[in-house]
């Protein structure tokens, strides 16, 4: 419980934790909630969280939480915070999170409801048989120790030079599949053990891959850019490092650890343990990290591989002719070292987007030339029973939140709870009742993800798209979802 | 009885466990990741692995959360699942153990723990009992 927090009241969508909380807060903070969504958000502690991630050396402007934040360990999950590297910023590995670069991506087709509604039982088989999940599980895509060097370096690209994809499908991807700066020295042997036969494997938890149907749009002039239309067959895929990046993040957790005292950083809580970007232990992190992330991109671009071919496998025709076209794919755990104007000066932040999307506006530098009139693609994964949302990026995100935005509906019970309270074979009548078919590896996966254990989607889009730091364009709801 | 009890997080998993000695507080910790993580069943590959698992930290709330995390790390890369640990040697900065591991396939698994964490972290001895909090990334 957050109880003790008192917010002031900003506007409709924005609440302030002042600096004067806690003494130790280098800056407020700032939460991008209305009042539907702050009962729920009360109701743990991830508002603690956020006062506490003030603390770090180097923050600026605010401590930033979005309206799907809920209880993390160390950094509250949808939490940004941006540090300056000029100014002795540092980077925590607590920061990104275990499942560096989760994320998720989006693909159209041509295809509407009707094409498929027969088929779709055939069609979740196929997806469930076809792409690995589950925990541990190992995927076909298999590769020597040299080439898994080379994934980590060229990330998406790597997968599609063998034969994985097309060159389109990176300029639709976050930093065009891979992050530079990647350092495979910086990688443990450990990790590298974790990491092997785990390309192109879903995982387990919160990962799946779904079918879904476009049921509502915002913007027609949006969905006519992005070839979207009411009732048109859309696929999500949400997936991360797999063991691969647990392994960096806590070796260098570990590691970090023991830079509180080198660097005479005070935190309230171990798991923000972080050093300068600047400083040796920084810069080996931030080189590992980048490593994991490309690692995921290429997982994202492997299982899209296999999402491809199990539709060409059920509807005989090849990906290009059902027009399934990747739109974007988006991280949102990873930190980025990323320019901002700070009080009239130009500055290399290091922006930390721990369960949140970047979202970038029109023009940004960062998008490829066909999105560069549209703002980024953002794409905001909902529970399996309701909704899921493409939004776009905006100008405003870039002037008060690092360019970034919500990265889902958020939790509000604990899995155990939701364990309790659930009844599953009520819940796949339900979820039956409205035309969904569920398929998931693990027993109690289904029971942990039910809806009633997340935060309304749909709230929590309206409070970003109000508060102007994303644009909706279309909402889909799910047909068919595959869990790991 | 369970040797351990479940706390509540909305998005991960707590969990306390209490034992008179500090060996039987690590051992007592490994195993509940084996019980929250995993189900036994049909066994179809017989064979016993044992791994030997040495770590050593400061104090012994960073021995603790490094203990579990190489549990974590070495299950998931040797593919096992520790279905036993006997406890060599122990300090408060030091352990040394033997964890024996069953083929993962013989279990089926109903959650992946990505690590343990630091956060809310506590490893206490009050008079004779040994007691300690730690929240897992799921």
């Amino acid at each position: 419980m957050s109880d003790n927090i008192q917010l002031e009241k900003i506007d409709d969508y924005r609440w302030r934790i002042p600096k004067s909380y806690k003494p130790g807060m280098r800056v407020p903070g700032l939460i991008y909630a209305d009042e539907k969504l702050l009962k729920s958000i009360y109701q743990d502690r991830a508002l603690e969280q956020v006062a506490n991630v003030a603390f770090l050396p180097g923050i600026v402007n605010n401590s930033l939480a979005m309206p799907d934040i809920h209880w993390g360990y160390g950094f509250p999950i949808g939490g940004v915070a941006a540090t300056d590297i000029e100014e002795g910023g540092v980077i925590s590995p607590g920061g990104v999170g275990f499942d560096i670069n989760c994320g998720v991506r989006m693909l159209r087709t041509d295809l509407k409801y009707d094409d498929i509604k027969d088929k779709l039982k055939d069609l979740v088989y196929a997806l469930f048989s076809n792409v690995p999940s589950g925990v541990g599980s190992k995927g076909d895509i298999r590769v020597s120790a040299k080439e898994e060097r080379q994934i980590l370096v060229k990330g998406a690209k790597w997968a599609v030079e063998n034969g994985f994809g097309c060159q389109d499908d990176l300029e639709c991807t976050e930093e065009f599949g891979a992050v530079q700066g990647a350092d495979p020295e910086a990688v443990s042997e450990r990790a590298y053990e974790r990491g092997k036969a785990q390309s192109g494997t879903l995982g387990s938890g919160n990962h799946f891959l779904e079918i879904q149907v476009i049921d509502q749009l915002y913007d027609s002039r949006l969905c006519d850019e992005f070839g979207l239309d009411l009732g048109q067959i859309t696929l999500m895929i949400h997936s991360g490092s797999r063991g691969f990046g647990y392994q960096i993040c806590e070796d260098y957790v570990k590691n970090m650890v023991h830079c509180l005292q080198k660097y005479n950083i005070n935190v309230p809580d171990r798991q923000l343990a972080c050093a300068p970007v600047n400083s040796t232990e920084g810069k080996l992190y931030l080189g590992a990290m980048r490593c994991a992330a490309n690692y995921a991109w290429a997982n994202r671009q492997c299982l899209m591989y296999l999402a491809r071919q199990s539709f060409e496998k059920v509807l005989g025709s090849s990906w290009q002719k059902l027009g399934m076209h990747l739109i974007y794919d988006v991280t949102h755990n990873i930190a980025k070292i990323e320019k901002y104007t700070i009080d009239g000066k130009e500055k290399n932040l290091c922006v930390h987007r721990k369960g949140a999307t970047r979202a970038f506006g029109p023009d940004h530098p960062a998008l490829p030339e066909r999105y560069k009139k549209t703002g980024q693609p953002v794409i905001i994964p909902g529970d399996m029973g309701r909704n899921s949302y493409l939004l776009v990026g905006t100008k405003k995100a870039e002037e008060e939140t690092f360019g970034s935005t919500c990265h889902g509906a958020g939790r509000v019970k604990s899995r155990t709870a939701s364990t309790r309270t659930t009844n599953l074979n009520t819940l796949l009548k339900e979820l039956e009742s409205k035309g969904i078919i569920v398929k998931a590896s693990g027993r109690n996966t289904l029971v942990e993800e039910a809806p009633s254990a997340y935060k309304d989607v749909n709230d929590v889009v309206n409070v970003v798209h109000n508060a102007g730091i994303s644009k909706r364009v279309c909402r889909m709801r799910p047909l068919g979802v595959i869990k790991g | 009885m369970k040797n351990y009890e479940v706390l509540e997080h909305t998005a991960d998993i707590g969990i306390r466990v209490k034992s008179s000695s500090l060996e039987g507080l690590f051992r007592n910790a490994g195993l509940a990741i084996t019980d929250i993580s995993t189900e036994k069943q049909k066994t179809q590959y017989p064979e016993k692995h044992k791994i030997v698992i040495t770590q050593k930290a400061d104090n012994v709330e960073e021995l603790f959360v490094n203990w579990l995390n190489e549990l974590l790390s070495v299950s998931s890369a040797e593919a096992l699942i520790f279905e036993d640990i006997k406890i060599s040697q122990i300090t408060e900065n030091f352990v040394d153990a033997i964890a024996i591991g069953s083929d993962m396939r013989n279990y089926k698994t109903n959650v992946e723990i990505k690590a343990a964490t630091y956060h809310q972290l506590k490893v206490q001895k009050s008079g004779s009992l040994w007691q300690a909090e730690v929240i897992f990334d799921v």
